[in-house]
């Protein structure tokens, strides 16, 4: 046990390094760009993980909530005039109580009707942004969004906004594993593998649904403010559906239902997009590979890894069936 | 009980006394499930009440019945599958917690040790169940009498006053009957009450001190095994079912 945890401290430092060092590895701007892209990324699908992947409740609002939080966190500095440490989790809040709103139907329809309504619902948000010129200023989008201050000194560059990206990321990282293996994350895995019989044992399911629908505004209002503020600018489109469809096969890819996955969903995808260069190419491999995960591991490329591991273990264990009368 | 035009269950009169064990018996389409489910907060009666210390529970959300003191296994068991044993134990611990959400999410120290007081008990149960070391395999890769084992294991950890039991001796093995009707025993030793649905009329014969019997949705009978083993009524009705499968 010892050695295990030595072993993993050392891995968990030398990645810390590495991503501490990571910028001064890249050889342009436009790789930093990716990074911290990726980083917001992460978020995203970490909170989309958690609805979908632990709790079970398909939520495709998640982009148009990003669109929402960015808003709101804009609005917030540039209208009112706040502050933005104060705008940051104000966004966090004001999406993760939307996101609850748009759970609400969830707790009258399942799997793929819940589905085409939280992508109407995601549609009636975008309308919104759109529609209502006189706050949101329609099409045209807002600009010139302030960058975040601390002490007087602006984080503006990508370089700067790295390290910031980074602890954000780190934080919700945390975060999500403080929630996931405990009893939160426990009842969402109950409610996900049988709802049935969670309330049997006393389990409110609907308030947990609703908790799941709200983190995943949590996430997804912090990482529209940390995007709307690092490129000072947004627009209704950004946020719309093939956003949201980038995000959904990261965390397809990456495995849902184990926010790890969603570290690796979110690079893999990014990575591919930055092989633009390649394009038709390109296009067929990312729809190949989408095709055959989805065909052939449903858990993603964590559950990859698991099975293989799970293989391994169960070769050298078996359960006698005779233990099973006493 | 109405289901549409199909009267399930008729104007039933069951009343669990304290502390006892009642099975409740009959041929199959009797109403039997219907009326479990009736008492488990499944399904609403159409007609009539479920009354529980004199206080009205029909109708009630399942998981608020729970919290009220009744638990229930399931004839099919709906283990948690992507859970380990011991995981699938503490969810039933959910009514006893008392941490609120703003704790939970950002009080690392209470809800650590929240975890670990409900992880004592939990281990305790599957003590009592003999299967403590099985404790992080996951749930469904058990032996099916094991697993059976861990659906009781789980409804016992909710702490309930009356605990359901939905065909519990099903698929058992005579050795695991056997353990089955000791486990039973040691449960009502707790001041636990206990209900229970089977066919399995050894079980319900020894266990059971009081056991009412349907047929067609109406109670035929009711009283010791004893009595309700020698009730012509009851011969009849099961009887009847056999000679009608003959025909078949």
């Amino acid at each position: 046990m010892k050695i295990q945890t030595n072993r993993r401290n050392l891995l968990l430092t030398a990645g810390l390094i590495a991503l501490i060092a990571a910028p001064f590895l890249t050889t342009n701007n436009y790789q930093l760009y990716i990074l911290n892209i990726l980083g917001i990324y992460i978020l995203l699908n970490i909170g989309l993980n958690i609805s979908i992947g632990y709790c079970g409740q398909i939520n495709l609002a998640v982009a148009a909530l990003w669109g929402f939080g960015a808003y709101v966190s804009t609005l917030l500095t540039v209208d009112l005039g706040i502050n933005f440490w104060i705008a940051l989790p104000l966004s966090g809040l004001i999406t993760a109580v939307l996101g609850g709103l748009i759970g609400l139907p969830s707790l009258k329809v399942r799997s793929h009707y819940l589905a085409i309504v939280t992508i109407a619902l995601a549609g009636i948000i975008n309308m919104v942004l759109v529609n209502e010129r006189e706050i949101t200023r329609g099409a045209i989008g807002i600009m010139h969004i302030p960058s975040p201050k601390i002490f007087g000194f602006e984080i503006a560059s990508e370089f700067h906004y790295y390290y910031f990206i980074l602890v954000m990321t780190i934080i919700g990282y945390l975060f999500a594993r403080f929630i996931i293996d405990h009893r939160i994350g426990r009842n969402f895995i109950a409610v996900r593998d049988d709802y049935v019989a969670a309330q049997a044992m006393g389990v409110n399911t609907a308030y947990y649904q609703i908790l799941a629908f709200a983190i995943s505004g949590l996430y997804a209002g912090i990482a529209g403010s940390l995007y709307a503020h690092k490129i000072n600018y947004v627009s209704p489109d950004i946020f719309g559906f093939h956003s949201m469809m980038l995000i959904l096969t990261m965390t397809l890819i990456g495995g849902s239902g184990n926010i790890n996955g969603s570290v690796i969903g979110a690079a893999l995808v990014i990575l591919n997009e930055s092989l633009r260069e390649f394009e038709d190419l390109q296009l067929v491999l990312y729809g190949t590979a989408v095709v055959l995960i989805v065909l052939f591991f449903p858990e993603g490329l964590v559950g990859l890894f698991d099975r293989i591991r799970q293989w391994l273990a169960n070769r050298r264990k078996k359960i006698p069936v005779s233990e099973g009368t006493p | 009980m109405k289901f549409g035009g199909l009267t399930a269950v008729d104007g039933i009169n069951l009343q669990l006394k304290r502390g006892s064990i009642h099975g409740l018996i009959g041929p199959n389409g009797s109403g039997k499930t219907t009326t479990f489910n009736m008492i488990s907060g499944y399904y609403k009666p159409t007609s009539g009440q479920i009354l529980f210390e004199g206080e009205k529970i029909s109708g009630k959300p399942t998981f608020k019945i729970t919290r009220l003191g009744f638990a229930r296994t399931f004839q099919n068991l709906r283990l948690f599958h992507s859970m380990s044993v011991l995981d699938n134990i503490l969810v039933s611990m959910e009514h006893l917690a008392r941490l609120k959400l703003p704790e939970l999410m950002f009080n690392p120290f209470s809800v650590r040790r929240e975890e670990n007081s409900f992880i004592e008990k939990g281990r305790q149960i599957l003590e009592l169940m003999q299967i403590l070391k099985y404790e992080n395999e996951p749930a469904t890769s058990l032996p099916y009498g094991l697993q059976r084992r861990v659906e009781l294991a789980r409804a016992l950890a909710t702490e309930p006053q009356i605990l359901l039991l939905d065909e519990p001796a099903a698929g058992l093995s005579t050795t695991e009957a056997d353990t089955l009707m000791d486990i039973i025993f040691q449960i009502r030793e707790q001041g636990v009450t206990i209900f229970l649905v089977e066919h399995h009329m050894r079980v319900v014969m020894n266990v059971c001190e009081q056991i009412t019997v349907l047929d067609h949705g109406r109670k035929i009978a009711e009283g010791d095994p004893q009595t309700v083993s020698s009730d012509e009524k009851v011969i009849e009705a099961y009887l009847g079912q056999e000679k009608e499968m003959e025909k078949c």
